[in-house]
């Protein structure tokens, strides 16, 4: 059912230069007890140059989302399915473990949430960036030396020559997290995908990183796909946010769109129940009750058993992506009349 | 508020903190040990509790908060200093009477899968302090597990059920039953919220405040999120390695921020309709080692308006505006020029 209803969506995306299109893409785990539809028909296109969000609770799949576009979904039970994964065109989900471990690092990039587990405890930073360069360039030492040295300074490192002797114990979580970046970017990827890069930073730590990796792409013109939970990072980084709920992307628009005009009842409900710095400090909104299970999915919409607004239909079938406004879609049958 | 203010008739808040220190030695070898230096975790802090009040402590990673809440259980010995509960003080109890504060002031902390015993139905786990605290038979403690689960939200049936089977918010639920078992006084909500999702982060605040508002209880709720603060707290303590540099009502600290430190959290906070006009502080470096943390004001090397004399001079913690204190010597009255300086630069219009 959800193909077509997913070509929809696809050919009102934005077309434009485009250097990721992810369709239809779908991962489930195969478990003795069912299927865990974890990520179920996402489709989004990223372009060149801009950062796109994907917003949403724990379980929703938007780290899945991100390892199955890495292609580095935990072994064992996961597997994609069904769905592209368009990289330049190409699809990447057809290419051999090792043509994807070219692809890694030079064209397509990842930072995860906690630098304390991307980086190796034993290793100095120096051996671990200069290994990631390595691989890349196959060049001199000295040559890799002096391209580690100018990418921690790019990172806003001071003294690199010195820290890249050092263990990442030896350093604060902001620092790591900016040594994980310097890794990351150091091919000089098209798309960096980053999932909750600053949860684990102190808020003016996150403030700092934030503007440092907004520097950077816009130097560099590489794609972003920020992943998070948090609104206010969405408005300071993105430029379009996607919000998932189950397995889907429920809603997608540019940023200001999506705040100013939240379309989907999930979307408004997320956006009223988080405390303001402004305005009253009274009862907080809350929606009722918990996500569904991801191994017993509703027919219909998603979020209907949960929703105020949810009639028969909603029950009935899961909505298509109406159109809301300039490249904003919302799957929510409300959105019929509108 | 009414038994709230009956506290404070008798002359004494819920709970003072006076002059609080806590330093750990920082130590080399093993047997013949060498203190090399000290750790000032919390270094000479003050503030009271009113009976059914919260407040709100701020700060980032490394600033005291956590060793101030674990000085407040009465998980630590202060280095110096004194914390009094209704005007007696809390270290040096042994026997009943350590029993005794336990059940008056209990904790929920960040992380509720780690803090529910895995291998324990939760009805047992709240059970626990009720039979530590001899709250009565068999039967009247089951009624009070009955009584507790439904006052956070949850079915009775669910007490012979397991942490595994239950949803984060689910079981942060739990452990603020198992808090609110043995009536406290006083809860320490160590960063209640900040490991559960946001649709579920404002039932959970909504909660809080109602238990607060049924049983008078008052909390010592320590956090990093200024919008949770805002929410939650009626008073609102800003911490920095180890010192506190802003203490006020927090309707009065909100309105006007006075400290740059506390500024510069105000700026971090990422709102999700970003004012474009609102002025941004970017500290620089992190924060120091409060193993050697920096001389005069703590805060002089990241302050954007630091001064000559504040790598010399600490600045105490005064009554800058009336109920409103701060520590920083922007606000002596030498300081005029640079103080005209940042009104101009930073306060937002």
């Amino acid at each position: 059912m959800s193909i077509a209803e997913q070509g929809v969506a696809i050919a009102e995306a934005p077309s434009d230069d485009i250097v990721l299109d992810v369709r239809d893409l779908q991962t489930y785990f195969f478990l003795r007890r069912g299927i865990v539809k974890a990520v179920d028909g996402v489709s989004f296109a990223l372009r060149r140059g801009e950062v796109l969000g994907l917003v949403g609770e724990s379980g929703c799949g938007k780290s899945l989302t991100a390892l199955s576009i890495m292609r580095l979904l935990p072994k064992g039970s996961a597997r994609t399915i069904h769905g592209e994964v368009l990289l330049n065109g190409e699809d990447i989900l057809e290419k051999t473990p090792n043509e994807m471990r070219e692809i890694r690092g030079r064209k397509i990039s990842m930072i995860l949430q906690d630098p304390q587990t991307s980086l190796n405890p034993v290793f100095t930073i120096g051996e671990q960036l200069r290994e990631a360069i390595f691989r890349r360039t196959r060049g001199r030492t000295r040559e890799v030396m002096r391209e580690a040295v100018a990418a921690l300074r790019r990172v806003d490192i001071a003294a690199p020559e010195q820290r890249l002797g050092q263990f990442p114990h030896q350093m604060s979580g902001g620092m790591k997290q900016r040594v994980v970046g310097a890794i990351s970017i150091s091919g000089r990827p098209e798309v960096l995908i980053a999932d909750e890069p600053t949860t684990a930073l102190d808020v003016t730590i996150q403030l700092q990183y934030l503007k440092l990796l907004k520097r950077l792409q816009e130097e560099t013109r590489m794609a972003i796909l920020f992943i998070t939970h948090d609104f206010g990072v969405v408005a300071r980084m993105c430029d379009r946010v996607a919000v998932m709920y189950a397995g889907r992307i429920v809603e997608c628009g540019p940023v200001d769109q999506v705040f100013d005009n939240p379309s989907h009842p999930y979307t408004q409900a997320l956006i009223a129940s988080v405390p303001k710095m402004t305005g009253s400090t009274e009862r907080l909104y809350t929606i009722e009750g918990q996500p569904p299970s991801l191994m017993d999915l509703p027919v219909g919409c998603r979020f209907a058993p949960r929703c105020p607004y949810a009639d028969q239909r909603c029950l009935a079938a899961y909505p298509p992506s109406f159109t809301v406004g300039a490249e904003h879609t919302a799957d929510c049958w409300r959105m019929t009349a509108a | 508020m009414t038994a709230g203010s009956l506290g404070e008739f008798e002359g004494q808040p819920l709970l003072r903190v006076e002059r609080l220190r806590k330093y750990y030695p920082f130590t080399k070898g093993i047997l013949f040990a060498k203190t090399l230096g000290q750790v000032k975790a919390v270094d000479d802090i003050s503030f009271t509790i009113a009976a059914g009040e919260t407040l709100g402590l701020v700060g980032e990673s490394g600033c005291g908060k956590t060793t101030t809440s674990k000085l407040i259980l009465n998980l630590e010995e202060p280095s110096e200093g004194r914390i009094l509960l209704r005007g007696k003080p809390i270290h040096g109890l042994a026997g009943d009477a350590l029993r005794e504060y336990r059940a008056r002031v209990q904790a929920v902390f960040q992380d509720p899968w780690s803090s529910l015993n895995p291998r324990m139905m939760v009805g047992r786990t709240i059970a626990e302090s009720l039979i530590v605290t001899g709250w009565g038979n068999r039967t009247d403690i089951a009624e009070r597990v009955r009584e507790l689960l439904e006052q956070v939200g949850l079915r009775q049936d669910q007490a012979t059920q397991y942490p595994h089977e239950f949803s984060g918010g689910q079981r942060q639920r739990i452990a603020l039953a198992s808090a609110l078992a043995s009536e406290p006084q006083l809860i320490v909500l160590d960063e209640p919220v900040s490991a559960l999702d946001v649709s579920i982060r404002a039932q959970m605040m909504n909660l809080l405040k109602d238990i607060q508002a049924r049983s008078n209880v008052a909390y010592l709720l320590v956090a990093h999120d200024l919008a949770t603060v805002r929410h939650m707290a009626d008073q609102t303590v800003v911490m920095y390695l180890g010192k506190i540099v802003e203490y006020a009502a927090t309707q009065t600290l909100f309105d006007n921020v006075l400290h740059p430190y506390t500024k510069a959290l105000f700026s971090a906070v990422l709102r999700p309709r970003p004012d474009r006009r609102e002025e941004e502080i970017v500290l620089a470096g992190e924060v120091p080692s409060p193993l050697n943390p920096p001389s005069g004001c703590r805060f002089h090397t990241r302050c954007p308006f630091a001064m000559a004399h504040c790598s010399r001079e600490e600045p105490p913690l005064r009554e800058v505006e009336p109920g409103h204190l701060v520590a920083c010597h922007l606000y002596d009255a030498a300081a005029a020029p640079a103080f005209a300086r940042m009104k101009e630069e930073i306060v937002p219009t």
